[in-house]
């Protein structure tokens, strides 16, 4: 019986041009059904964020494959880089490395001298930062957002809202974790908002991505607001995901259009977002209120002073750019 | 014939998805072709059969998955660019290289301009005309496949 239904299907494939099965129509309405389900239920419901980490595990082996030709053309590249080139950049190395170390014996004294102080106001401890260094994979491949995905995922401790930084700005933040890598928003995506705060007057903002160009925008800032062309722009830390003090963008365009009551202003980003390929992924240990009303031991406090020394002292190392972090302080009380 | 064939459609999927997978950057980016739709569009001239509206509803979530993008929107994109490819299957192999491309490369924009739609209701913005390159890329790379031999042509007609 199964034998001879067999038999009738194979006579009826035989000629293949007719034999469809469903409709085309009646697949593209199936489909189109289930697309626009799995769109509604991923875009406004978070069931699907563990079934994506889960399915990137698998992934995790095919990238691997893709990135092997450009890696192996970086790692023959270097290997065959000249003698020449490498004492040059031996060099210029030695050369900042002696400028760091004068700038940490400065540091150093000022980091305790800090702590003391704060010690004498009963200050909240200043929070240890936690920092894994990672590097970019690849960038983002949906052309209308702005991510990059990097080499460390929640396995090496990384979880989502951490701060992306590079040498010489904030670049972006963390936004989603999967075991081996993590995608990170940049700055410049039209999702993203970053609290900050002009270095030159204290004045705090909330920056946006531009989203198409490489640029951030300030709206919502009124037409008479005090900010100039040039004016350097840092993380204000008031948010709890960035730490305080960190270079994000300068203003390169302030327009007042008359009759509108908002200034338009323009910035582009310090931190090279297409430049580098190491990345640092800063956690900001959220602020604990219970235990900071209960006023610590003294000696409790000293100890936790000694462990963010080492902590602080990385700081700088991100942000050679900025001169002065401490300009920030006198405006704290404020806050 | 079937399973052969199946073990093609297979590879060459995995191979395109790798392509996808290369870390593109810049311009390399902006100019990619849609190594995935591609393959498609191919099978599903030369096997309509074994490669259907379900299978690029398939291949259209693991670019999401890629692409990091909310779920859904390459395979609507994918599953509507299939259905109107099907719809013309028969008369699409009869044609010669030339309509052949300028047929391709309509439903490569159409599956962009599905996209894009899918994208601006989502609060994105257009990017340009320079959105629409990938298609331009992605006929000349079927151009190269069929001067290198593929036949998507006449021949394979009834397969």
């Amino acid at each position: 019986m199964v034998q001879g239904f067999h038999q009738n299907l194979e006579q009826q494939q035989a000629p293949a041009f007719f034999a469809r099965g469903p409709s085309p129509f009646a697949r593209l309405v199936f489909f189109a059904a289930l697309s626009l389900t799995l769109i509604a239920t991923d875009s406004r419901l978070q069931y699907l964020s563990t079934v994506r980490e889960n399915l990137m595990v698998l992934l995790h082996p095919l990238q691997l494959i893709a990135n092997a030709p450009s890696q192996l053309y970086q790692f023959t590249n270097e290997y065959f880089s000249t003698h020449h080139r490498l004492l040059n950049e031996n060099e210029q190395l030695k050369k900042q490395a002696l400028k760091q170390d004068v700038a940490l014996q400065q540091l150093n004294i000022l980091a305790l001298e800090n702590a003391n102080l704060r010690d004498l106001l009963q200050a909240n401890k200043t929070l240890a930062e936690s920092t894994t260094l990672a590097e970019i994979m690849h960038i983002g491949r949906d052309p209308f957002a702005k991510k990059i995905i990097v080499n460390r995922g929640a396995s090496h401790g990384v979880l989502a809202g951490a701060a992306v930084v590079d040498a010489t700005g904030v670049i972006g933040q963390v936004t989603r974790t999967y075991p081996s890598s993590s995608e990170a928003t940049l700055i410049t995506d039209k999702s993203l908002a970053i609290p900050i705060q002009i270095e030159r007057n204290g004045l705090r903002a909330i920056a946006f991505g531009h989203g198409r160009d490489n640029t951030l925008n300030l709206p919502y800032l009124p037409a008479n607001v005090d900010i100039q062309r040039g004016d350097k722009l840092v993380t204000s830390g008031i948010d709890g995901i960035y730490p305080v003090g960190l270079a994000v963008a300068t203003v390169s365009e302030v327009k007042v259009t008359p009759g509108s009551p908002f200034a338009k202003i323009v910035c582009e980003p310090t931190g090279g977002i297409e430049k580098y390929r190491q990345v640092l992924l800063v956690r900001t240990p959220q602020v604990d209120v219970v235990n900071n009303n209960l006023a610590p031991q003294t000696s409790d406090r000293k100890n936790n002073a000694e462990k963010t020394q080492p902590q602080k002292i990385k700081e700088p190392k991100q942000q050679p750019n900025s001169t002065k972090p401490q300009s920030n302080n006198p405006d704290k009380p404020h806050a | 014939m079937h399973n052969s064939q199946l073990k093609f459609i297979y590879l060459s999927l995995l191979f395109a998805f790798i392509c996808l997978l290369v870390p593109w950057s810049g311009i390399a980016l902006s100019l990619r072709p849609d190594f995935m739709l591609l393959v498609i569009i191919y099978w599903m001239l030369r096997a309509p059969n074994q490669c259907n509206v379900g299978t690029a509803w398939f291949v259209g979530l693991l670019v999401d998955l890629a692409t990091g993008g909310v779920f859904g929107q390459y395979a609507l994109a994918y599953t509507v660019t299939t259905f109107v490819g099907l719809v013309y299957q028969r008369r699409l192999v009869l044609f010669n290289n030339t309509q052949q491309l300028v047929y391709v490369f309509l439903l490569l924009v159409l599956s962009q301009i599905v996209l894009l739609v899918l994208k601006t209701f989502a609060g994105n913005e257009w990017l340009g005309w320079t959105y629409f390159l990938p298609s331009i890329t992605g006929i000349l790379i079927w151009q190269l496949a069929v001067m290198l031999g593929l036949n998507t042509g006449k021949h394979s007609r009834g397969n």
